[in-house]
């Protein structure tokens, strides 16, 4: 019987063992480029859950950009701003929108949806697309209307050839659109359906037209973190698919993508380009979030392996033939950084520096101490591949206590000046970065 | 099965004397400590289920079986505390209680274990738990579920 406390003093002792090795992130930048220091998996014993508290923007406040630069806010009071699309006419269009919600399946479900809340993730969408038009191309529209309204969890939108396309949760919608309307009455039309619910736990479909103009590209994320929700509803999931503009026939173009969550042309070569987040749960320093150019009929490993051929033991059974198959991405980003925003710079508008590469918008990690992403950065090109060190460009949307978040960064684009606009579904606002006045 | 005899003659001394002081004090908390064990002991039937078919489905029944048998833990201490608050127990039977505590606590472990993501959830640190757990509990539920010896008014505890 005296035996009894001292093996429940063991069996806890075993659980701060365990817990304790979960551990803190080391330096991300270790972890950019295209051969990231990749750590030895790890298994948690408590689910790791790190979030700052939502706070919003005070009067006055805005993130910081490097000196010559010069950063407002476009439009605030928005539902949960996600996608910022910039017409051919300087019209720049705002999609808002969040999850359409998900089920709880395990008890961790409860708990994990409640912290993720914390950091503004489960505010009300507006299934809708704000129009903002700046004529002068001072920053400041002076004109706001709802282009759109009654959407079901758009993301992407792309406009060609007279249609305004949107990517809902689950479908593409088109909608006879000229720039310079601002209001969109006709309703819609579908052109293809999209893998969406029962689950729908990656629920973002970003698109990107092809350089001609006769595809579509759509990024669907998995349903699930790494087939937790199993194998049978992940049937077309954690792709990228190709989708013919006019007819809606569409097919895989690539896979193992986890959560492509946007996508992006490359100017001159018309590549495709894909920021994907990967999966979670095996340590604060994996698996890194990558930046890469997808090739036709690819595979980038979920769920089956990561970076290449590291194998995910969560994942049964395994498929080593799928293993080796899997492509290696071209550029880390490090890990949880939660990169929602991707598109190339066109030339020097912004600087010098910024002339070649991509601007990536990182929501933010919530599952990694210390906390990683929440800003948005520039990963440099040379001779068409990405090279060398991100640059930070918007940062600052974590206080300086970093405890508390006053916006997250989503989705980017260059305006017709060459401004760069960042959604910010925290801060509920759409701020614009140009280069400061005088330079 | 000594206490099951145990208690078949008590219920019988019960029956002869209905009130006054041979009246035996039944304890409330074997219910659901029986309760809550049943839980915990499913659970092994639905860990082994996945991990032989690797279908998720099994495994979530398995994080809401344990989660379901610690809620009932906790219940049954609360009873427990009642139960001794009132007076209707003898003294703690500390082997049945140390088995319990410890089925307790691996559990507390086992439902972390079960909130990991698909196979490594089960395989092979939460089916081992599982399987510590139902033995530990199969001994404490064929000693009759109960950590207290039976209070028998007038004739002093049973154990």
């Amino acid at each position: 019987m005296s035996g009894q406390p001292i093996r429940a003093a063991g069996a806890l002792s075993i659980l701060a063992m365990v817990a304790a090795c979960s551990g803190k992130g080391g330096d991300p930048a270790k972890q950019y480029g295209p051969d990231p220091y990749l750590p030895e998996a790890s298994q948690y014993l408590l689910p790791p859950m790190s979030v700052p508290k939502a706070v919003g923007w005070k009067a006055g406040e805005t993130p910081s950009v490097p000196a010559g630069m010069h950063i407002q806010a476009m439009a605030t009071g928005l539902m949960h701003p996600r996608i910022v699309y910039p017409l051919p006419n300087g019209d720049v269009l705002v999609v808002e929108s969040n999850s359409p919600g998900t089920k709880p399946f395990r008890p961790k479900d409860y708990i994990q949806g409640k912290v993720k809340a914390r950091a503004g993730a489960a505010d009300k969408g507006g299934n809708r697309i704000t129009l903002l038009r700046d004529a002068n191309g001072d920053g400041t529209p002076e004109l706001r209307t709802i282009l759109v309204d009654h959407l079901h969890s758009p993301y992407g939108v792309a406009w060609v050839a007279g249609t305004l396309y949107v990517a809902n949760t689950d479908a593409i919608i088109a909608f006879p659109f000229t720039p310079g309307q601002t209001r969109i009455t006709a309703p819609g039309t579908k052109l293809t359906d999209l893998p969406a619910g029962p689950i729908d736990h990656h629920w973002t479909k970003s698109m990107v037209a092809s350089p001609d103009g006769s595809k579509l590209y759509v990024g669907v994320g998995s349903n699930s973190n790494i087939t937790e929700n199993g194998m049978d509803v992940e049937e077309g999931r954690a792709a990228i698919y190709e989708v013919d503009r006019l007819t809606g026939a569409k097919r895989i173009y690539a896979t193992g993508t986890r959560n492509p969550t946007n996508l992006a042309i490359q100017p001159g070569t018309g590549q495709l380009f894909a920021v994907v987040n990967e999966r979670d749960e095996i340590g604060p320093d994996l698996v890194p979030d990558y930046l890469s150019s997808i090739k036709e009929g690819g595979f980038y490993g979920w769920p089956y392996s990561y970076w290449g051929q590291h194998v995910d033991e969560r994942v049964h059974p395994q498929k080593p033939d799928m293993v080796a198959k899997a492509i290696k991405p071209d550029y880390g980003l490090s890990s949880h950084v939660a990169a929602l925003g991707v598109t190339f710079s066109q030339s020097e508008t912004l600087s010098p520096q910024f002339a070649d590469g991509a601007f990536v918008g990182e929501h933010g990690s919530w599952d990694r101490d210390p906390l990683n992403g929440y800003q948005v950065i520039f990963v440099p090109f040379v001779n068409g591949r990405p090279n060398g060190a991100p640059i930070p460009v918007v940062t600052d949307f974590l206080a300086s206590d970093k405890k508390t978040v006053r916006g997250r960064p989503v989705g980017v684009a260059l305006d017709r000046t060459g401004a760069l606009i960042v959604a910010d579904d925290v801060g509920n606002t759409v701020w614009r970065v140009s280069r400061a006045a005088g330079r | 099965m000594p206490l099951a005899l145990d208690a078949g003659r008590l219920r019988e001394d019960r029956m002869a004397t209905p009130t006054g002081p041979g009246r035996i004090s039944r304890p409330f908390h074997p219910f659901f400590v029986s309760l809550g064990g049943a839980l915990l002991m499913a659970a092994l039937f639905t860990d082994f289920m996945y991990s032989s078919n690797s279908l998720m489905q099994w495994a979530n029944f398995s994080a809401w079986l344990i989660t379901g048998g610690l809620v009932l833990a906790l219940i049954s201490a609360i009873v427990l505390v009642i139960d001794i608050a009132l007076g209707r127990v003898g003294p703690i039977r500390w082997l049945d209680f140390g088995l319990l505590a410890i089925a307790a606590v691996l559990s507390i472990v086992n439902v972390f274990i079960h909130t990991r993501d698909a196979w490594t959830s089960v395989v092979p640190s939460g089916i081992t738990l599982s399987a510590i757990v139902t033995i530990l509990l199969a001994v404490a539920g064929l000693r009759g579920w109960c950590v207290t010896a039976i209070r028998f008014a007038g004739r002093g505890d049973v154990e």
